[in-house]
């Protein structure tokens, strides 16, 4: 006798369905499995068997196949259990009036046959909605997570008696469809942390505004203690909202990363990403046998804060090029190419040299050559894809206890918001959100300048030997900043301020 | 490019023996009158000047194999050689006490060297303030348009901005290094080395890849002060090298200048200890100009720098008499373009010294909005008024 359930398969954060078929024939009693499959599938076996056992269906002694198709991609995890138990029972004869061609199968088994919660149940799920599949069982610690895909018909499973007895009953397939994700938003919780706590750092906030517009990178130099880090913690409260579309995209990656917790289904908020500074280069980018998403990709959309980015290995920091560019990273792997994206905010922070108080040389004690070697860990390359460069200076004692009324969080995000509204009419045509993912093409489209403005770019492409990637970087800064202004046009002052916030040149030797 | 290679190759043999003083070298050379008539003179020749052992010393190293291979080692990197008896040889080093019997020369010996009182050697600290740092490039440009050699160490700090002040305005300026003539130090003046070697001269009493050891700086003042007419101290602590060098200049007969500077600023003290002590106080450049030229003859014509044709000219006693009445202090030129500036940027400009701000000072002094104060700095600076010594502080120019 023959079965096959539907289940789904991994590559990235796409979802692809994989056939399990199981066959139960004359022979001596074996139990046998095909199909590339990684050692933890391969103990499916086992823990199906016993599973089975244990929820009172004993498997008769006959020779038992499994098959999960297509064999050309690597099966790996634990969510095959569900679906090869299921097919089991099914070769064996039971649910012959079921038609499980449109429903789908994901979860783990325990030897007592409760089913347990695997990653990435909403990409899987996601993907398979989108090829036509409206029904799903997944682990009920999952479901939350499944439903967010709404039109999708899910049901939590709990044990594996409960699931057998649902699909033997008629009305199995009538439960839990409203697909409504409304419930399971989390409310938003008041901060306690606020912009108007920073004192002083006027050009600071100024920049950080200008980088939450229009999602550009940061650097931050500047002696420990000016509030660097402060202020970087301070970032997410006046980012703009996610759109729905893009709570999913978010959201997606945690569910493979197996981050998502009962608490927060729906990733609401832009994440915030601050790795410490030992973290390897397959921890930031991605990675392992089956590639996971790294730091960059959790920080999709969202933050990814390096504290101390000089203590970073330097190959740490130079894997971080070209996602910064292309805002995706591929991983290649013999068996497939594993693409996740990474389209995040890159705020970095450091130290001017080892003890932190250049150019206090009242109080450094580096010499040049320190200073130099410290600041050289950072790459050209690097320094070349950051927008908006700061030397952030100690705060007076004035300042700290002055009662200026400083904006609050949400007066800067109001003003975010705005900025934002103008760029996303602007580009209503382009899948672009912000003006710092503009293409070279995008930005001959939207981008025009006076002559005057071209005299005075010209000028500083010379002077401040900006490379053709700086001087797009300053456009695209300069476009934020003329839409905080409300101006179509992009003005000189405009540039100017974008020149002052781009320019990095240190002249290291004055001191 | 030497004059005489025979000679040549016997200067440097003697340069090359270790266990003989630069003293007795001398000696000898005066003695005989040339390198070659110390290595052909008898035993007997040589004890009548110098000691028994220093006379088999060099009987002992009559081969002049290693000096050869050596000069051809230097020329096909183009350094060549100078000593004493040499045309190009600093002819003021003669009358010090221990002139050096050899010197690597990098670049080309100019002739602005034989001049007297136009030589000025600009020494201080190698940290200085960032208000020493354009000080020394002020004055060091200033005087370079008058036709003046500037001669420094390529030192970190007011050494270096010295050179650099000389070669912005295309004046002549000599390096004289406390290491191998290979090797540059401090690393990070590399680009500096190469522009003087261009345009200038770097000079070295240490042959090629001799490592700086600190014995040999205080050695290298006394050429730094040796073949300068006066010595500009501008900003120096209290045990500073720079001292060395005014030391080494008053035993040399040499005139000592120095820039006061605040007597809280711990940068400055020793060059109001120099100016408490009789050195010259400099405000402005025509304090120099006028001690030195003060010590010529009237009516002699004195050699101005033409900045456009880049090229010497005659300037008679007429003009600089005009010159003086015009004299203007660095204070009243910097009034003058501030008064000259639009209203918003002179507030701006008003705020800056020589001491760096910060951005958010600036921004709080002037009580202007950022966006305001970013456009108005950034214009100032294009006009070449103000400077960005380090992204977000500033300072005005000179």
């Amino acid at each position: 006798m023959y079965g096959k359930i539907l289940s789904c398969a991994l590559v990235g954060i796409e979802g692809i369905p994989i056939n399990v078929e199981a066959d139960v024939n004359d022979g001596l009693p074996t139990f046998t499995m095909v199909g590339y499959l990684s050692s933890s599938v391969k103990e499916a076996g086992e823990r199906v068997r016993t599973a089975l056992k244990n929820s009172g269906y004993h498997l008769p002694p006959k020779r038992i196949t499994i098959n999960l198709s297509p064999g050309n991609i690597r099966k790996d995890g634990t969510s095959y259990d569900l679906p090869i138990a299921i097919a089991v029972l099914k070769a064996m004869g039971l649910f012959c009036d079921v038609d499980f061609s449109k429903l789908v199968m994901i979860g783990e088994v325990g030897l007592d046959g409760t089913i347990k919660p695997v990653p990435g149940v909403l990409p899987m799920v996601h993907s398979l909605y989108d090829r036509g599949i409206r029904q799903c069982i997944v682990p009920l610690q999952n479901k939350k997570e499944a439903m967010l895909v709404s039109g999708m018909h899910v049901i939590g499973a709990s044990d594996l008696g409960q699931i057998v007895g649902l699909l033997q009953s008629e009305k199995c397939m009538q439960i839990d469809n409203d697909g409504s994700i409304v419930d399971y938003m989390d409310t938003e919780d008041a901060s306690q942390i606020d912009f108007s706590d920073i004192k002083g750092q006027n050009v600071l906030k100024r920049g950080m505004e200008i980088a939450a517009v229009g999602f550009h990178n940061v650097l931050m130099t500047g002696a420990s203690g000016a509030g660097k880090s402060m202020l970087a913690k301070r970032l997410p409260t006046i980012l703009p909202g996610l759109s729905l579309e893009e709570q999913m995209e978010v959201t997606k990656i945690y569910s493979v990363a197996g981050l998502l917790t009962n608490s927060s289904m729906l990733i609401r908020k832009r994440p915030f990403r601050s790795p410490h500074h030992t973290i390897s280069e397959h921890a930031l980018v991605g990675g392992g046998l089956v590639p996971k998403p790294g730091e960059i990709s959790l920080a999709h959309r969202g933050v990814l804060f390096l504290d101390e980015l000089p203590e970073f290995r330097k190959n740490v920091l130079e894997v971080l090029r070209q996602p910064m560019e292309e805002h995706r990273v591929s991983i290649a792997r013999v068996n497939a190419t594993y693409v996740f994206p990474a389209e995040f905010m890159l705020i970095a922070a450091m130290n001017p040299c080892p003890c932190g108080f250049f150019p206090d040389r009242e109080r450094c004690v580096c010499t040049p050559y320190q200073i130099k070697r410290y600041q050289s860990k950072i790459s050209g390359p690097l320094l070349d894809r950051i927008d908006i460069n700061f030397e952030v200076q100690q705060v007076q004692y004035q300042e700290l206890f002055q009662n200026d009324c400083l904006n609050t969080s949400k007066e800067i995000r109001e003003r975010v918001e705005e900025a934002r509204e103008i760029q996303k009419m602007r580009y209503k045509e382009d899948k672009v959100m912000f003006n710092a993912q503009l293409t070279e093409a995008q930005i001959k489209k939207y981008i025009n300048l006076g002559i005057d403005e071209h005299r005075l770019l010209e000028d500083a492409f010379e002077k401040q030997r900006l490379s053709a990637r700086g001087m797009y970087r300053v456009l695209r800064l300069a476009r934020t900043i003329a839409d905080m202004d409300a101006s179509d046009e992009i003005q000189k002052k405009h540039l100017v301020e974008a020149l002052y916030f781009k320019n990095c040149e240190v002249k290291k030797d004055v001191f | 490019m030497y004059f005489n290679e025979q000679e040549s190759l016997y200067a440097l043999r003697l340069h090359q023996i270790h266990g003989i003083g630069t003293r007795t070298k001398n000696k000898l050379f005066q003695a005989f009158g040339t390198y070659e008539g110390i290595f052909h003179a008898s035993k007997k020749e040589l004890v009548t000047i110098c000691a028994e052992k220093t006379a088999e010393i060099i009987l002992n190293n009559q081969d002049m194999e290693c000096a050869r291979s050596y000069l051809d080692q230097l020329l096909s990197r183009k350094i060549h050689i100078v000593y004493p008896g040499h045309p190009s040889y600093p002819i003021k080093l003669l009358h010090i006490y221990d002139p050096p019997n050899l010197l690597y020369v990098r670049g080309i010996l100019r002739e602005n060297l034989r001049i007297y009182n136009r030589c000025i050697g600009i020494v201080g600290a190698r940290y200085p303030s960032v208000y020493g740092n354009e000080i020394a490039e002020y004055f060091a440009g200033e005087l370079a348009k008058r036709g003046y050699t500037v001669i420094s160490g390529l030192a970190r700090g007011i050494d270096g901005a010295a050179h650099k002040g000389a070669l912005r305005v295309n004046g002549y300026t000599v390096a004289v290094l406390g290491c191998g003539i290979n090797v540059t130090y401090p690393k990070e003046h590399v680009n500096l080395f190469h522009e003087i070697e261009e345009r200038g001269a770097v000079i070295s009493e240490y042959g090629l890849d001799e490592k700086p050891l600190s014995a040999y700086f205080p050695q290298r003042n006394r050429i730094i002060s040796g073949m300068s007419d006066g010595v500009l101290v501008v900003e120096a602590k209290k045990k500073s090298g720079s001292l060395i060098t005014c030391d080494r200049a008053l035993e040399q007969g040499r005139q000592v200048y120095a820039v006061p500077g605040r007597i809280t600023d711990k940068t400055s003290e020793g060059c109001n200890d120099l100016i408490k002590q009789g050195a010259i106080c400099v405000t402005g450049v025509m304090d120099i100009v006028d001690d030195m030229e003060g010590k010529e003859n009237a009516g002699q014509m004195i050699m101005m720098l033409d900045e456009d044709a880049g090229e010497m000219v005659c300037k008679d006693d007429f003009c600089r008499e005009n010159e003086k009445k015009e004299e203007i202090t660095i204070s009243d030129s910097l009034e003058c373009t501030k008064n000259a500036l639009a209203p918003m940027n002179k507030i701006v400009y008003s705020c800056l010294s020589l001491d760096p701000l910060y951005i958010d000072d600036i921004i709080q002094l002037a009580g202007i909005g950022i966006t305001k104060v970013i456009s108005i700095l950034y214009e100032l600076e294009e006009q070449g008024l103000i400077k960005q010594p380090l992204k977000g502080y500033y300072t005005i120019a000179l």
